[in-house]
This record gives structure tokens, sequence and C-alpha cells, in this order.
């Protein structure tokens, strides 16, 4: 399963934000069961929880991505969760899974990704190209990832699959 | 930083709208075309009749955010302004209703669909408009869009549709609500209306709409899976899509690789398929419906990768649940040349991943014992997978060969795991057809294949792996490091499993082969036939020079490459090489190099505290595998006590402490001792050193934080050696050889402990070790070593009682001397920098080892002049003895925890004179009204705890099931035969770390509570520690060690743990209600050991809890009854002793009480009360005293029930 997939700059700023409604796994001693009112949950992921895992990947990223080429790829893991990063131009992402999504399929997932990001893009993107962008690349995300599971891979048939035309020519 | 846009003040939209162009175009450009719009359009919008409804409800929200916002120049000539959701939404409302001009498609798709896009999610009152666009505009990038919103209105979980923390939180979403409720449109209004036209969308077959088909079907699959209707009706579409598409005989082009050319009517075809499989998919599985399997069948067959892959991922989700159908339904699949081989070579690695879960369920699934041809064909295609060229496929392989599936395989699978690995040979089908990889080099592409005869030879998979894994380890990618470590680790646990169960005849091989270094080594006469499966022919690996070829050879190379890799500069990788490393551990073989990679690591500051505690607890993983490895692993964990004391939590290397020490078996408890208490011989910490920082024992506490940290561990190491000593050393004064006049000749120290030295080298090393620290820690080391020192004294016989007799005597002199030496400058609150500042603690404890020597003097002269005189002891004189008896054990229980019907403080010799007097006069060996825990007022804790101790009922039920064999073996502390005999006992240790504990298990559960209400081993666990494992976390989840700073007064310490032993705490007294006690009359002669007789039922906690009782009732039912008790307090006699201790003395002598209240007999058998009236009472049953009034009351009555909470007892 797909957890999360973050898109941020290079700042930290949230710039695209997906979490599955799957648990991702307590980060901290924050007891999402114990906590009254009842956090509104978000996609089924306690908001909590949600800022831990969202301070959890930017801290990750502040303290790694500095000098890392373009589309080099990170991992870190925590629990039975991995998680596998990268820089792409002045944009970073973080994908989350786990189970049968594990590193390696994190790294097709997060190619997919780059490749999909600077194919609407035209090129590795700047923070600015990358928000000019930005419903288009939720759309591919959206062809990317659905419902937790890897759907697409390959970026012609998500450019076609964005337009609403048919993955292959019919 | 943490909270991304939020913090920083400037939110996502803030950046998007800030361009300059976007904004001058955008922001502006609702306002006009909605004035217009909201005018005139929802009477020319009015074509259709039936779209009358939506725009009823479109103009209403539309009012509604007018109403809500009638500032309607917001958004127009402020170019940096953000865009509120408000604006978007109603902008969407606005330009949908002039969709037909390009204008506003041009806008819906540039701005106002991308903006909303940061919201991730709309709310339902977007849902009319989505759907007026749905049905009028024909653009395809604005439906894109809102098929894109359409499926996440259905995909909300909320309830009422919004969810205030979706997207980005602003105040926007408040206003939304209001509008909500204002304009009426929630989700029960708009999600019939969504399915409705999806569905009418999903089912449209004209060929023009093929794309809307697709889409609307992937937008219908959002729907949550709780509305049974819609999956209904979502199954219908799917499986009437397959019905026409399905069946068609379709050969998949070879040629995978390329574009797809096509005619229109198979690519029509194909998206379908692919269409109708996804959704399919993200359906609930339906294991039991044959159409489901069928359908999910025949798309292996498909055009599309896609599909293929989905419908490879649900077979194997069915092939889980149900083998048999599957195999049976695979048949045709698997043969040669058949469907399932040609997915080997599918352009999608998911799919092949899918492929290889499922040749493993199917190829290991009992309901297919009978058909070993089917089996096997499935292994054999599991194994051809292993060549596969993607790491990520082959991993797969590698970890279902190894038995790793989910993290619910057992021991047995894994073990047989590991043996398959180890013995099985791949044996590539000689089909020409079939392109055959290099295997030489596996990480060739595929489509590099050149058929080589060389490739065609039988391979051993341990062979085949093990070359796969250390291409992978020379991998720049880190992705691939941590995952091949991973690998790595998973082979070590499957090694484990199978060294553990005994499976795989290491030993037998070290016997039989004087060239030891190839213990492991294949070995074809032993194995083939038993192990190998049916088809393949098992053949020895030796076909190659020198030891590479046996699997030990092959391990230590594969080890090599594994140990390098520990240059990878990213931490996570690393760690998951040292867990891997940690796996690969063997007990017997050498520690060094790991120690030292540890060692090295550790010296690195970029270590993340979470990410060491994770390595810790794998520790603890590993003992749990092979208990025999306690003390190597505690030689590890020692370092990082040692090297980054800050940064690791000192329960969880308690409680690895404990349970190695008790895994550690009766030869190691020595080491494993050792191995703890070593961290109280480090030297203090050099601030500022940074030399040797390889070395291992060197302590790198170079900051002020880290330096207390290691403290901190010290206290804990001190504390933990007090408590577990004596367990360790098997040494307890109830149990002692030596009679106590040796002892007291012995009076020559030098003598002592020599003699002491010798007899138990355990006891004397913690003794040692305790009076160093005693002298020369800090102030908080020195307290609690003091302590440790005294629990020691009064647990263990001679010489070690009188040796630390005399340490404390002359720690407080020196205390005392040097007060006296510096009374003139000195405030006496410089103590622990002057003297050992002890002298009030030590001085109690001192005065009840004098006390008990006295006693014991006296003893013996009384016991001389009797036999003197041939005179027998009167009753008086055995009443004396038998008060002294219980003052000094009272007086002993303040100290530390001590078996109070098996402790004897006047020594052995007593022991026949209290029995005699016990049985006399019926004493109860149980606490009753002497217990110091009633006398000093701790039981009154027991109410505040109850209501604690009930609502943690359900937690503790865990331990419900406790083997009574094990509990037993707790209880009798001492069989450590039961782990010798059961090594590795994993079973054992797992119930034990489960919370079957070192003590009696319930027991301590109390304890905990008493002490550390606020620290239960969740909160340990969720606290900072990382856990690989989750099956790990519910066996941790109930046992529990203390902190040392629970030990920071004389109270705490008396209730504290007690580590390995198995000890019951003062506390535990308490309501106790083990039914056993019930069996009122239960006297047992020997040895002093008997149950409570007495009417009341006193707790019999020695009963249960002693470790030294012979004969445990079973342990699970008396638990059980426990729980009944306290949850209903009427129902047993547990509870009962809850409340009434005090008057616990037994019928023989009447307890008097009071009446509190007025109370009115309800029933025949119950009897009337005055408040003030004096009562005697009787017997308590059920939470009613049974009680006798002087004279008759109101009712004429004299006797008769009245609730315990009427009367108070004197």
């Amino acid at each position: 399963m797909i957890l999360a997939v973050l898109f941020t700059n290079t700042d930290g700023n949230i710039l695209v934000e997906r979490y599955v409604p799957h648990l991702l796994p307590a980060l901290d001693s924050f007891d999402s069961v114990n906590t009254f009112p009842p956090i509104p949950s978000f996609h089924g992921v306690p908001a909590e929880e949600r800022l831990h895992w969202r301070s959890f990947l930017v801290k990750l990223g502040a303290d790694n991505l500095k000098g890392t080429k373009n589309e080099e790829l990170l991992v870190a893991s925590h629990k039975s969760v991995f998680v596998v990063y990268t820089i792409l131009g002045d944009v970073c992402i973080y994908v989350v899974g786990k189970d049968e999504y594990d590193e390696l399929a994190l790294a097709e997932l997060i190619f997919v990704i780059t490749s999909s990001v600077k194919d609407v893009c035209g090129k590795p993107p700047t923070e600015r190209l990358f928000l000019d962008h930005y419903g288009k690349i939720c759309l591919c995300l959206d062809e990317i990832i659905w419902k937790g599971m890897l759907e697409n891979t390959d970026k012609d048939r998500i450019r076609r699959l964005i337009r609403l035309k048919a993955p292959t020519d019919a | 930083m943490a909270s991304g846009q939020e913090s920083s003040g400037t939110t996502l939209m803030d950046l998007i709208t800030s361009d300059p162009a976007t904004a001058a175009s955008a922001a502006p450009s609702p306002a006009p075309a909605a004035a217009a719009s909201t005018l005139g359009k929802p009477v020319t919008t009015d074509r259709k009749s039936k779209r009358a409804t939506l725009t009823q409800i479109q103009n209403d929200t539309i009012a509604a955010a007018k109403a809500l916002n009638p500032v309607r120049a917001i958004p127009q000539r402020q170019k940096k302004k953000p865009v509120s959701y408000a604006q978007l939404v109603r902008s969407i409302h606005e330009l949908a209703a002039t969709s037909d001009q390009k204008s506003s498609q041009k806008q819906l798709v540039q701005h106002v669909f991308p903006k909303l896009a940061v919201y991730n999610s709309v709310d339902p009152s977007v849902a009319p408009s989505l759907l007026m666009l749905h049905q009028q505009c024909e653009d395809r990038n604005v439906l894109r869009y809102v098929y894109y919103y359409l499926a996440r209105i259905l995909s909300d979980s909320g309830s009422q549709g919004l969810s205030p923390g979706g997207g980005i939180p602003t105040p926007n979403w408040d206003a939304l609500a209001d509008i909500d409720a204002v304009g009426g449109v929630t989700r029960a209004d708009v999600i019939p209306r969504i399915v409705n036209q999806l569905t009418a969308d999903a089912t449209n077959a004209d060929p023009e709409f093929h794309s809307r088909r697709l889409a609307a079907l992937k937008a219908l699959t959002s729907t949550s899976a709780s509305s049974s209707e819609i999956l209904e009706k979502l199954y219908e579409i799917v499986f009437g899509i397959l019905e026409k598409v399905g069946d068609a005989k379709q050969k998949r082009r070879k040629g995978l690789f390329g574009k797809q050319g096509g005619d229109k009517e198979s690519n029509t075809r194909s998206n379908l398929q692919y269409a109708a499989l996804s959704a399919l998919r993200r359906l609930p599985l339906d294991p039991g419906n044959p159409a489901f399997l069928h359908r999910a069948i025949q798309g292996i067959s498909f055009a599309d990768p896609v599909a293929v892959r989905h419908a490879l991922a649900i077979i194997s989700d069915v092939a889980t649940r149900d083998p048999y159908s599957v195999a049976m339904a695979l048949e045709k699949h698997i043969e040669h040349g058949g469907a399932l081989h040609d997915i080997l070579h599918l352009h999608d690695v998911l799919a092949r991943v899918s492929l290889a879960r499922l040749c493993h369920s199917l190829s290991r699934a009992r309901a297919l014992d009978e058909r070993p041809d089917i089996t096997s064909q499935f292994s054999s295609l599991l194994y051809q997978l292993l060549l596969d060229p993607s790491d990520r496929v082959c991993f797969e392989a590698i970890l279902c060969v190894l038995g790793k599936f989910d993290n619910t395989e057992r021991t047995e699978e894994r073990a047989a795991g590991w043996i398959r690995l180890t013995r099985e040979i791949l044996k590539l089908p000689e089909a020409p057809s079939v392109t055959i990889k290099d295997t030489d080099n596996p990480t060739a592409k595929v489509n590099t294949v050149k058929p080589s005869s060389k490739a065609k030879r039988p391979q051993p998979l341990i062979k085949l792996v093990m070359r796969r894994l250390e291409s992978s380890f020379r991998s720049f990618s880190r992705p691939v490091l941590h995952a091949a470590a991973r690998v790595v680790q998973e082979m070590g646990k499957s090694r484990a499993a199978a060294y553990a169960l005994g499976l795989y005849d290491v030993d037998e091989g070290i016997q039989l082969h004087a060239y030891s270094e190839n213990a492991e080594s294949l070995d074809s006469e032993f194995n083939s036939g038993s192990q190998s499966e049916g088809t393949r022919k098992t053949v020895p690996v030796s076909n190659g020079p020198g030891g590479m070829d046996t699997i030990a050879g092959l391990l230590a190379s594969l080890l090599e490459v594994v140990r390098t890799t520990v240059a990878c500069e990213c931490v996570y990788v690393r760690a998951m090489v040292i867990k891997a490393l940690i796996w690969m551990q063997n007990p017997h073989e050498s520690l060094e190099e790991l120690q030292s990679i540890i060692a090295c690591e550790l010296s690195d500051p970029a270590w993340p505290s979470a990410l060491l505690n994770d390595i810790l607890l794998t520790l603890h993983a590993r003992f749990k595998a092979t208990p025999d490895m306690a003390v190597t692993l505690l030689e590890i964990a020692r370092i990082f006590a040692t090297k980054v004391p800050g940064k690791i939590d000192a329960d969880v290397l308690q409680l690895l402490w404990k349970t190695c020490l008790v895994g550690a078996g009766p030869e190691g408890k020595h080491t494993a001792l050792e191995a703890v208490t070593i961290v109280l011989d480090l030297p203090p910490p050099h601030p500022g050193s940074m030399l040797g920082l390889t070395s291992v024992d060197r302590v790198s506490a170079s900051d002020p934080k880290s330096a207390l940290a290691l403290q901190r561990l010290v206290q804990a190491a001190v504390w933990f050696l007090g408590e577990n000593a004596n367990y360790a050393a098997s040494e307890y004064a109830w149990e002692s050889a030596t009679p106590p006049g040796t002892a007291l000749m012995m009076l020559d120290a030098d003598k002592m402990v020599a003699a002491a030295s010798s007899r138990n080298p355990t006891l004397a090393g913690a003794l040692t070790r305790l009076q160093r620290c005693a002298f020369s820690g800090s102030w908080e080391v020195r307290i609690i070593a003091a302590q440790a020192l005294i629990t020691i004294a009064i647990r263990s016989g001679e010489p070690y009682r009188l040796q630390i007799y005399e340490f404390l005597h002359a720690l407080s002199l020196g205390g005392v001397q040097s007060q006296f030496s510096e009374s003139q400058i000195s405030n006496g609150e410089d103590q622990g920098a002057s003297g050992t500042g002890l002298g009030s603690l030590i001085s109690p404890m001192l005065k009840v080892l004098d006390e008990m020597y006295r006693a014991q003097d006296d003893l013996i002269r009384d016991m001389r002049n009797h036999d003197n005189n041939k005179q027998e002891w009167t009753d008086e004189e055995l009443k004396k003895l038998y008060e002294t008896h219980e003052k000094l054990l009272n007086l002993v229980s303040l100290f530390c925890y001590v078996p109070r019907a098996k402790y004897l403080p006047l020594g052995p010799t007593s022991a026949k004179l209290i029995e005699i007097y016990r049985n006399r006069h019926n004493i109860s060996t149980s606490t009753g009204l002497n217990d110091p825990a009633v006398a000093t007022g701790i039981s009154d804790l027991v109410y505040g705890i109850s209501e604690l101790v009930y609502e943690s009922k359900e937690a503790e039920k865990e331990s419900d099931a406790i083997d009574p064999e094990l509990a037993m073996a707790w209880a009798a502390g001492l069989e450590d035969g039961l782990w010798g005999k059961n090594a590795p006992a994993m079973e054992k240790v797992n119930e034990f770390l489960a919370g079957a504990g070192t003590d009696a298990p319930d027991v301590e559960e109390e304890e905990n509570i008493t002490s550390r209400p606020s620290v239960t081993y969740d909160d340990l666990w969720a606290k900072s520690i990382l856990e690989t494992y989750e099956a790990e976390e519910d066996d941790a989840r109930s046992s529990g060690t203390s902190s040392p700073e629970s030990t920071g007064s004389v109270e705490t310490s008396i209730s504290s743990h007690f580590g390995g032993m198995s000890y019951p705490s003062l506390f535990s007294s308490r309501p106790s209600g083990y039914g056993v006690s019930q069996n009122s009359e239960i006297r047992s002669g020997n040895n002093g050991r008997r149950f409570s007789n007495t009417s009341t039922g006193g707790p019999t906690l020695e009963g249960i809890g002693s470790p030294v009782r012979e004969e445990p009732p079973s342990y699970s039912s008396s638990v059980l009854q426990r729980f009944e008790s306290f949850e209903n307090p009427l129902a047993g006699r547990g509870a009962q002793s809850f409340g009434s201790q005090d008057e616990d003395t037994g019928s023989h002598n009447p307890q008097f009480g009071k009446a509190l209240y007025d109370f009115t007999a309800g029933g025949d058998d119950e009897l009337s009360l005055t408040a003030g009236e004096e009562v005697e009472i009787d017997y308590e049953v059920d939470g009613w005293y049974y009680v006798k009034k002087k004279r008759p009351g109101r009712d004429g009555r004299m006797a008769g029930l009245v609730p315990v909470l009427y009367v108070s007892s004197s």
C-alpha cells in the first residue's frame, strides 16, 4: 500500500500532500486512540499523525537532500514503513509505502512520478513551473496512484489519460 | 519547518497565486463571469428539464455563498491576495453555467480547477456544478477534472462530506461548513446523483464515449466500500464489461516493449479489459465467487500489462484464502508455455512480484498436498523469478523462497524456507521458445538475453541468490542497498528459525565433517528425497574450487560484501545492514567483527536515537529467535550503553537485560549478569575525549546530556544487579545450604570473602561491583547500590549477608567519621561530596541486620538451653519466638520482597519451631493482619489503585493465556532445568516477553500499575522506539521493567519490580483474589507450604507467587478467577479480601465492627442495622458480612448478612 506522497519545495513548504486512507504507523508517543476530542481525520489519517509524518519527512529532506543530485534516490524506514525520496529541480518528492511497496517498488513509483512531472513541466521544475502546472501534476498523480496502489507507469499513457484519452489508441 | 506552509505563514495558495501573470488573469476574472451568470444563466441553462433540480441546488448554493460573502469585490484588484476556496467554488458554479463557452472552459482548466486541487478535496456543494459540467461540457480537459473531483467527493469518508482537516486548513473551510449548512447540499444528496451519472457513463458502449467510460468507471471505484448498494452496482458494471470483452481469445503480441499497434477494436477491448480489472482490483475481494476468480484468471492473458498486473494481484490474494480453487483454475496456465510463463517476460515489475507471491502461496499450500505436480510447477516458476532482471522481483522471490510472505509466518515456515533455499536446485525448463537469461550475470537486462548452454545447467538456489545479492550490494542506489540488506536480514531470520527448530542438521554436519567450515555445505546424501521437490534432483554444489561453494563459504563472502556496505552514507541503510548482521550472527560464531562494526558506527553522531532503539529491539527479536544468544546480544547491547548512552532508552535496555538474563539458562546466567554489570566498570566519561573511538569499552559521553544518560544507565544497571543477583546466582537465604553457625564462625573477613567467592562466584562478583559502586559512584548511584546491597544481604544466606553487613558497617562508619572530621565546616548538605552520604540510609539497614543476628543468637542460645535441659518448648516460648519471627519478617519486608512463607529471619534452625507454633495455632503463612503493607498503610492505596487495575483489565487479559507450565516454572523460580530442557523454548520466551514474565506475572503487572501508573509498555513502545516487526509489538507490550528512577526511595523500592526474580511485591498481597484460597482447609504439611486456611481466605500470595513452592496451582485458572472477581465483586471471595484485609485474621478471632449507616434488611437472611450499632463480624461472603448483634434489633433478629460497606470493622 502506498501510504503517502508528499511534494515540498526546498524550504520544506508543502506543495502536494496525499495520504491514503490507511494507517501510517505512529511516529512517536502521540496516541491517536486516546485523543479527545477526536482529531478530524483526513482521508483516514488523523490530522496530528499527518503533521508528524509531514515534519518527519520534511526533516529527512532537510537533513539529507542538500547537495543531492536530481533524481538520486534516498531511503529511510520507520517500523515496517518505507520512505523513498528525491529531489527534482526545486521540488522534493517523498513517497511512503509498506508491504509490497517496499524501497524498490517505491523507487519505481518515484521514477514514474518524476518522469511524469518532467513530462508535464518539460524539464526538472522550478517551484514556479511546478505551481504553474499544479493541476496537471495532480491529475498525473491521480493516474499514477489510485487508492493506494500504483496504477499507470508509462508516461505516454499517463499523458493520454490526463487528457481523458484512452490508454491505448482507440 | 515542520508544519509546512502554516508555520511559514505562506500558504500554498499564496505561492500559486503569487505569480503575477496568473494572479492578474485568474483572480479577477471569475467575478465578472459570476456577475453575469448568476443573473441570467439559471433561466438559459434550463434546457433540459431533468437539470432543473441541479440548477436549483446550484442557485441555492450560490445564494448561500453570496449571503456569506456579501463583498463581491474581494478578488478584483488584489493581485497578491490568495484566492479563497469559497471564491473558487463560486467560480465553478458560475463557469459551469456557461460551460459551453470556450472562455469558461479555459478559465476552468487553467485557473479554477488547478487551484482547487490545492484543497485536495471539494465539498458536496460543488457537486451540482460538476455534474452539470459533466453533462454539458464537451471539453476533455474540463471533463478530466470533473471526473477527478467527482471521484474525490465519492471517496471522502467524512460523513458530512467536509473533512475540516482536508487539504490546507484555512478559514475558508469554516465558511464552507456554513455554506453547507445553509445551502443544504449534503453528501447524501449528491452521492446518488453522482453515482447515477457515472454509472450511465460507465455502461455506455458508444465508441465515442469510450474514454469517458473508462474515466467514469475509475471514478466510481473511489466510492468507499461501505455502501453495499454502490458496490453491487460496480460489480455489475465490471462483470458486464468483462462478459463482453473478457472471453475473446487474444494473444498477447510479442514485442511487448514497444507500442502496441493494433486495430481499433482490439485496442478498445484492451482498454476496457484494463479498466474493468483495475476496478475489480479496488473492489473487495470475493474469494468464494467463482466468477470473480474466473474473470481474474482470464485477465492473465489480457494484452494490457497493467490489467495483467491487477489480475495477478487479485489471484494472488485469492490464492492465500482458497489455494485449491486457484490452482485448479490455473492448471492450464502453469503448464509449460502457459500464460503464467509469459508473465516472466511481461514488462511490469509489480505483475511479476504478484506472480512470485502467487507461486509461493500455491507451492506451499497444504490444500495441494495431493497434487505435487502442480505445486512443483509453481515452485519451479518461483525459482525462475530469482533470475529476474528487476531487483524488486528477484528479492520478492527470495523472500518467498525464505518463507517470508507477510509478517505472520510461523517459525516452521521460516525454517522450511531456509532449508529450501539451501537445498533446492533451479533447473530451467529446456524450452527453445523461452528465452533464457544469463545466469552468470543476472542483472543483465532481459532484452539482451542470449541463450547459453551454461545457463541451462541446474543451479543451487543459494548460489544464485548469493551472487545476486552480492551484485546488488555493489549497487549505488540506496533503495537497492537497503532492500538487499533487508533480504539478508530475512535470510538470517529464516536461518535462525531453522536452527531453533533443529530442523537444520547443522550439528550433525559439524560432527560428520572434519572440515567444520563446510559444516553447512549441501549434502546430497543426507537430504535428497526428504526435502527436495519431487521433480527436481538434488545435486551437490561442489562445482567450484575451494570452500567457496559451500554454504558457509557463500555466506562468508556475502557477509563480507554486506559489511562493506556500512560505508554507505545513509544511516538507514547502515541500520539495515547492522540488523542484517545481527540476524546472520550465530551463537557459536565470533562476535568481534560485529562488535567492532557497531562500535565504529555508533561513534557517528548522525545516528538518530529512534534508529538506535530500533536496533536494540532487533537484538531483542534476535534473542527471542535464539535464546542461546543472550550473552552475545548483551555484549552488543553493552556497546550501545557505552557508546550512545544519551540516545538509547534505558527501559528498552533493561528489558533486553532482563529477558536475556532469564533466557540465558543456568550456565549462561553468570555471563549474562556480567555483561549487564560491565556497564558499572566503565570509567567515568572524559568530557571532550575523542580518543579510542573504536574501542568498545570506551565511554563516549562527551556532552553533559549523554553523561547524565550514562549515569542513568549505571543506576539502572546497579538496580538491576541488586534485584537479580540472587536469581542469577541461584542463592537464596531460604535455600542456603550453609547452616548459620558456619557463617558465624567465619568472622575473619578474608576467609569469608574467599569462601564466598568459591561458593558462588556470580554473587561474589556482583557484590564486589556493588560495593565499588557504593563507594565510588555518584551519590544517586551510591544510594541505589546500598539498597541493592541490603536486598542481596536479606535474600542471601551466609556468608554473603555477613560480608555485606561488614561492608555496610564500614561504610556507615566511614561516613560518620568524615562527618565528624568536617563537622565544623560542613553544614551537612555536602555529604555527597565529603563522606559517603549514606549514613541515614544505611543505619536502618544495619539495624535490621543487627536485629536479625541478635535474634539468631538468642535462638541458638535458647535452643541450646532447651537441649541441655531436655526441655520441651512451651507454648509461651514458641509464641515469643514466633512474634520475633513475624516482627523481623515485617522489618525485612520493608527493604525488599521476601517470600513470607519461606523466609526465616531467625535462620534455618528456626523453621521447625515456627512450624510447630503455626500448626498448633492454625496460623496462616499468609500475610494477614501482620502484613507490613497493611501496617504501614500502604494497602490503603489499594482502593485508589483498584480502579486503575480494573481499567487495565483489558490489557492484562492479554496475559491470560499463560502457559501453566511456564507459570509454574516461574512460580517455582529456580527451575532452570526448564530452560535447559526446552531450549530454545521459543514459545516460552515469547510468552515470557508477552507478560508471563519473570515474576508471578499478573502480580508484576499490578506492580507496574502501582509504581508507575503512567508508563505502560505501550507508551514505552510508542515513545521513541521504532519497531521493525509488528508482530513483536504485541509480544513486548505487557512485559515491564521499571526504571531506576522508581528506586529512589525506600517505598518505591519496596514496590519496585523484582527484575528477573519470581517475587511478587508487597503490594500484591492486596486484592489478589486467587481463587485457590477458597479451598480453605487445604493444608500441606510439607515444608511449611500451606495454603491459607482461614475462613476469611486471606490472599495466599505465597501460594501462588512463591519461588519455592513445589506444586503451584494452575495459573490460568486462578488468573481467570481473579478477573472475574474484578468484574463482579459479589461473585467471588477474591474481592472480599480486597477491602477487608485488616480483619482477615480468621474465624477464630471474630472481628468487631460498627454499623456506619442504617441498613434495612431486604431478604430473609439479611439483618437490619442502625447506625452506630456494635456488631460482631463472623465472616464475609461476596461483599456481605455475616454479623451478630449484641441484642435483637428492629426486626427482632440477632444475626444475618449486611453489606460490607455498611460496617466499619475495628
